[in-house]
């Protein structure tokens, strides 16, 4: 192979690929400067302005355009996703956990886990809304959807923690336990500490996953709305630029909470390659 | 003697692969037993099961005169070394020493200055004075040694397990290390079962010496006695200094293929038949001096030799390709110049080879 052209082909190619993954955000983001509040979601941008972040806010005089109704959906949406966050990773890390060692029907339990995340989403949300009119339950973002949430990330939070435990040398657990050491103390002193960068990455992905789920909470969230549908539901009326400025707020939100990860990523990485270091001089 | 540790009829399989066949011993307080095995013997395996982190498929393992079956790892006061020293990775060298004392179930030290001074003892006893706040990444593989015997220590065990402790130990280190574990065993009074795969490392630890072959306990005596009268013909092979012929006993003579061996004494009684000759009681003879009276003796061509400092290791090949090995220690002999492809005499008394038959 002749590097002299494969390596300028291959970053043409990287290029072009990175453009076209971040070329739609990057559209919305020129578009959420549009001028309003008569401005449409279409180029040319008539003229610069931030009208529909204000707009968003609450900053701009009343018009004719109703403010995006996304104040208590951002907050149902983040509470979810929170709920989500914490039983989809203690389910996760427990149930690797289990996998450890193995037992009768690990094969079967393992593909049930994993179904959750295999399922299509609508038909999971469409059962659930049958399911619980039969029961004669209500449907509610805190009880029927979260609970199609934690089917949806808690697989994710299990695999992850399963290729975690692979690596993970169990010496340390009976070294603790031989000095007298119960198991349980054994797994908040020793496991824990150890485990908790792939505890954190499970996290994250129990978090995102669950924000912007729609699928099956279209179904199954009742009257009041999370996030994603609360948008969606301004698209069928008219589109403004104000969805553009508020996908550009979360974008932010999300590269924040991207960027709280890797701090804490980063503290414990630090922590994990001494562990490394150890067993490379060992 | 009955207060201390003792196995009868272990067993354990996986699968197919008998790890203990059965195990039977007893093992008196405050002694420093080796326990020999190549790899695959099930030493490992004895040693996890005694400490309670494999249960076995059957027999038991009694302990300070109570049964230990079904008794958690936790609950057993064995303290454990591991062969890549398994320190917490996440605590300093005092914390990782700490941590049992902290966390144990059993009388937990609470008080923060007895703790330090528990701490402090034994950190003086192992020589690791200075190195306290330190990650457990910072020091030497020898200093991660003494880390992970002081955290064992430091708990007061009566029985402490150690697995190859010394393997992953270069082997300078490993030679003085191999002092110290003595040293510290005999001021604490503790008992150790200290597993290895290096004959001259159990011969050298062990007041006593435990060799398992397959699974099950081929000899459990003083080293001296291992070495001189090993007590079937595997547990010379794993003593790594013998040359053994196979064969039988035929009236008074041992006949190894072409070959007879003149035998001194009785033959001991064993499943296989074996004449047995350590390597450095053979004498290198030219091929005209045939072995005379209460001698026995092969005739042998020179193959090549290895120089080692104190000793040099000779190989012969003799009929049928067997290979015979002669070590001379070099304070008590020049070493001969032999010429290679030439045959020669090797001689030895046949008093001191052991017979099984």
């Amino acid at each position: 192979m002749n590097s002299a052209i494969v390596k300028p082909a291959l970053a043409v190619y990287t290029g072009l690929f990175i453009l076209f993954l971040y070329a739609p955000f990057i559209v919305l983001g020129i578009l959420s400067f549009q001028t309003g509040p008569e401005g449409g979601p279409q180029f040319p941008i008539q003229e610069w302005s931030t009208y529909w972040y204000r707009h968003i806010l609450g900053l701009t005089p009343p018009s004719r355009i109703a403010p995006l109704p996304i104040g208590e959906a951002l907050i149902r949406s983040m509470v979810l996703a929170f709920m989500t966050m914490v039983v989809s990773t203690v389910l996760g890390v427990l149930s690797a956990q289990a996998f450890r060692k193995r037992f009768t029907g690990a094969g079967v339990v393992f593909y049930l886990i994993v179904l959750g995340m295999m399922v299509p989403g609508v038909l999971v949300g469409l059962g659930m809304a049958l399911v619980a009119n039969a029961l004669g339950i209500d449907r509610t973002w805190w009880g029927t959807a979260f609970a199609l949430h934690v089917v949806y990330t808690f697989p994710f939070a299990f695999l992850v923690m399963l290729a975690i435990f692979n690596r993970f040398d169990a010496s340390v657990e009976e070294a603790a336990w031989s000095l007298g050491v119960p198991p349980a103390r054994t797994f908040r002193r020793v496991t824990f500490p150890l485990i908790w960068p792939g505890v954190l990455s499970a996290m994250l992905f129990a978090f995102t996953l669950s924000y912007d789920e729609f699928a099956r909470t279209l179904f199954s969230s009742g009257r009041e709305l999370t996030l994603p549908l609360a948008i969606y539901g301004t698209f069928s009326v008219e589109i403004h630029p104000n969805v553009f400025a508020f996908g550009v707020l979360t974008t932010l939100f999300s590269f924040a909470l991207l960027a709280v990860y890797a701090i804490l990523m980063g503290i414990s990485v630090r922590r994990a390659r001494r562990l490394a270091i150890q067993e490379d001089i060992a | 003697m009955a207060d201390g540790l003792r196995l009868e009829g272990l067993s354990k399989h996986y699968g197919d692969n008998i790890a203990l066949a059965d195990v039977s011993l007893s093992v008196p307080d405050d002694t420093y037993i080796s326990v020999l095995g190549p790899s695959g013997s099930g030493k490992t395996v004895l040693l996890r099961v005694i400490a309670g982190f494999e249960q076995p498929d059957g027999g038991t393992v009694q302990f300070g005169g109570e049964r230990l079956d079904g008794v958690p790892a936790h609950r057993r006061g064995i303290g454990f070394a591991f062969q890549n020293f398994a320190l917490f990775p996440h605590l300093s060298v005092r914390d990782n020493i700490a941590f049992g004392l902290m966390y144990r179930e059993r009388d937990p030290v609470i008080g923060q200055r007895a703790l330090r001074t528990k701490v402090e003892d034994i950190i003086e006893l192992v020589g690791l004075t200075g190195l306290a706040d330190r990650g457990v990444h910072q020091i030497s593989g020898g200093q991660r040694q003494r880390v992970a015997l002081a955290r064992t220590l430091v708990t007061e065990p009566r029985l402490v397990l150690l697995d190859e402790p010394l393997g992953a130990l270069d082997a300078n280190l490993r030679g003085r290390m191999r002092g110290e574990l003595r040293a510290i065993r005999q001021r604490l009074g503790v008992t150790f079962l200290h597993v290895t795969g290096s004959e001259s490392e159990a011969l050298a630890m062990g007041d006593r010496v435990i060799v398992l072959d397959r699974g099950r306990v081929g000899q459990f005596d003083s080293p001296d006695t291992v070495y001189n009268q090993p007590a079937s013909p595997s547990v010379a092979r794993f003593l790594n200094c013998y040359n053994i012929f196979a064969g039988r006993l035929e009236g008074g003579r041992f006949v190894a293929g072409q070959a007879a061996f003149a035998t001194g004494g009785t033959p001991r009684a064993a499943a296989e038949s074996a004449y047995c000759i350590r390597q450095d009681l053979i004498q290198i003879r030219s091929s005209e001096s045939p072995p005379r009276d209460g001698e026995a003796g092969i005739l042998a061509s020179f193959v090549t030799s290895e120089y080692s400092g104190a000793s040099v290791q000779y190989f012969f090949e003799a009929d049928g390709g067997r290979g015979v090995e002669v070590e001379a220690h070099l304070g008590h002999r020049r070493p001969e110049e032999l010429m290679p492809r030439q045959p020669y005499n090797l001689v030895w008394n046949a008093e001191q080879a052991v017979v099984f038959g």
